[in-house]
């Protein structure tokens, strides 16, 4: 007498198969809104969130920082700032390639000039309520303006960035988006490594082994707690994941952000890790905005809920390599934002 | 350039990617609520079935950031999940049991092959065996319908209910010495 057996027979007999309504649960799910707060808060679940681990984190973790009920102190000297109002704020994560920290990544590019790697447009609104992180691939050809000594052109998006630096970029970015933006935030690569370091490190999951020269990365299938060096290989692979492209990097970027916020959790019950990674922040960032500006937008942030977008893109007709922004969305997206 | 993966990836991927793309989740759903559902309409019937499973996948979104990303199967953990939603209806599910027990069994049997896939012994003995699940504790009843019903490993049904897999082993067994008692005691025939 096999009892299982038996019980197992009980139980077929017993057994329904799903009904078709059983799709409604589906729907529940993808309705549903996380809950409880913290890190990555999501408007909706039907972001494509295509943001870049140096800008976000310079941006994201601050509020992050702040608007958890921890004891991070105000810069000295903090007086009131006027950050108040809608504004659109630029992220650029930059790739200098230049410095002891960068060079050994590509040293037959030092002469290149800097790659806007990761860019970013932060749109705040005056209620702070809501804000969106919108992506712009760098692959993007666009119209880009006489800057400087720099004809007017069509070519990507970071060659503006190239050639005229982050005001020629923001200047693109003003007369494509149709937006006014106020301040920019630089972060270089070499800073994003020292984030990563101050943090502990910071894990990711990799479905498949890595082994890229050109990154400089071994790593095995699962989990792997990557140092400063390693997850900035991580994010400049880029022959790694489905499409090869510009587009599965930009989404490892973004789980990299996740994972760094994540890190950035339980360094806050770490004095010693936190205050190690204020410091890295003060120095890795180069912006317009003044130290009280950044803080008071943090705190202005605090509650703030955080939408990735990306600019709606299709292949470009003349290359399918690289990408052309999908009209009429991308202007509606932009409309949407003013 | 563009390639597919050749093999459906673990289901912590779909987890991982889920803490970036939320809508990642919705293949766990697709992959699962199947399962899900089949298991809780035999412990409770179809009624709550369909809002448990919907339930399970809403707790285990809330609580992805938490799962074990060296653990490649979801199931036990979804599992869990619906075992302590179930556990709420624990009265029910007795009442259940014992119902079926007064109830001719015949009248669940619906399909022809239903009968010749469970046999005209088990038939026999479907009553003492529901019988039998409704006096057992509710934790021994998880254990043994975990494994019986949910096709769960000895491990996974230690890693569902959080518990060491020793006393996943001591509740099986007591479980099982229960049913057997009543089995026996219905069913002298079946003896060897």
């Amino acid at each position: 007498m096999d009892d299982l057996k038996l019980l197992r027979d009980l139980g077929t007999a017993f057994e329904h198969e799903p009904p078709a309504t059983l799709a409604r649960q589906r729907e529940r799910l993808l309705r549903a809104r996380p809950r409880g707060g913290g890190v990555g808060r999501w408007v909706s679940w039907w972001t494509a969130g295509l943001v870049a681990a140096a800008t976000a984190v310079a941006v994201v973790v601050p509020t992050v920082l702040i608007g958890d009920r921890h004891p991070a102190a105000p810069p000295a000297g903090t007086d009131s700032v006027d950050v108040s109002g809608a504004m659109n704020v630029l992220l650029i994560g930059s790739d200098t390639r230049q410095g002891a920290g960068n060079v050994e990544y590509g040293p037959r590019m030092a002469d290149a000039g800097a790659h806007s790697d990761t860019i970013v447009i932060l749109h705040v609104p005056a209620d702070r309520g809501s804000a969106v992180a919108v992506s712009v691939p760098r692959d993007s050809i666009v119209r880009i303006p006489r800057c400087g000594s720099s004809p007017a052109r069509e070519d990507m998006i970071n060659s503006a960035y190239r050639t005229g630096g982050a005001g020629c970029l923001r200047t693109t970015l003003e007369t494509l988006t149709g937006l006014t933006i106020r301040h920019t935030v630089e972060v270089d690569f070499a800073g994003f490594k020292k984030v990563v370091d101050a943090l502990g490190g910071v894990q990711v999951t990799l479905p498949r082994p890595v082994d890229d020269r050109m990154a400089k990365l071994r790593l095995p299938a699962g989990r792997s707690m990557l140092d400063g060096e390693q997850a900035l290989g991580y994010v400049r692979l880029r022959r790694y994941g489905a499409e090869g492209s510009d587009i599965s990097r930009i989404k490892r970027q973004q789980e990299l952000v996740l994972a760094t916020l994540q890190r950035l959790r339980d360094a806050l019950f770490d004095p010693g890790r936190l205050r190690a990674f204020l410091g890295v922040m003060h120095e890795s960032v180069r912006t317009d905005l003044s130290p009280e500006a950044m803080y008071e937008l943090a705190v202005g942030m605090s509650e703030t809920k955080l939408t990735f977008m990306t600019v709606p893109w299709r292949p470009h007709p003349d290359d399918p390599n690289r990408l052309a922004w999908q009209q009429p969305d991308a202007a509606e997206l932009f409309k949407s934002l003013e | 350039m563009i390639t597919q993966p050749a093999t459906r990836g673990a289901d912590s991927e779909l987890v991982s990617a889920s803490l970036t793309e939320p809508e990642a989740f919705a293949e766990l759903f697709d992959r699962y609520s199947a399962m899900l559902y089949r298991y809780v309409s035999k412990r409770l019937g179809p009624e709550p079935a369909e809002d448990l499973v919907g339930e399970t996948f809403l707790i285990a979104f809330s609580r992805r950031r938490s799962y074990d990303l060296a653990m490649p199967d979801a199931r036990p953990w979804l599992f869990g999940i619906l075992t302590k939603l179930i556990s709420r209806h624990h009265r029910g599910e007795a009442a259940r049991y014992r119902a079926l027990l007064r109830a001719p069994v015949e009248a669940e049997v619906e399909s022809p092959a239903d009968r010749v896939a469970a046999g005209v012994s088990a038939q026999a003995v479907r009553a003492e065996l529901a019988g039998a699940l409704a006096a057992l504790p509710a934790k021994d009843r998880d254990v043994l319908l975990l494994i019986a019903w949910g096709d769960l490993t000895y491990e996974e049904t230690a890693r569902a209910l959080a518990i060491p897999i020793g006393t996943v082993r001591s509740r099986l067994n007591r479980g099982r010495r229960k049913v057997r008692a009543a089995l026996g005691d219905a069913n002298p025939l079946e003896e060897e």
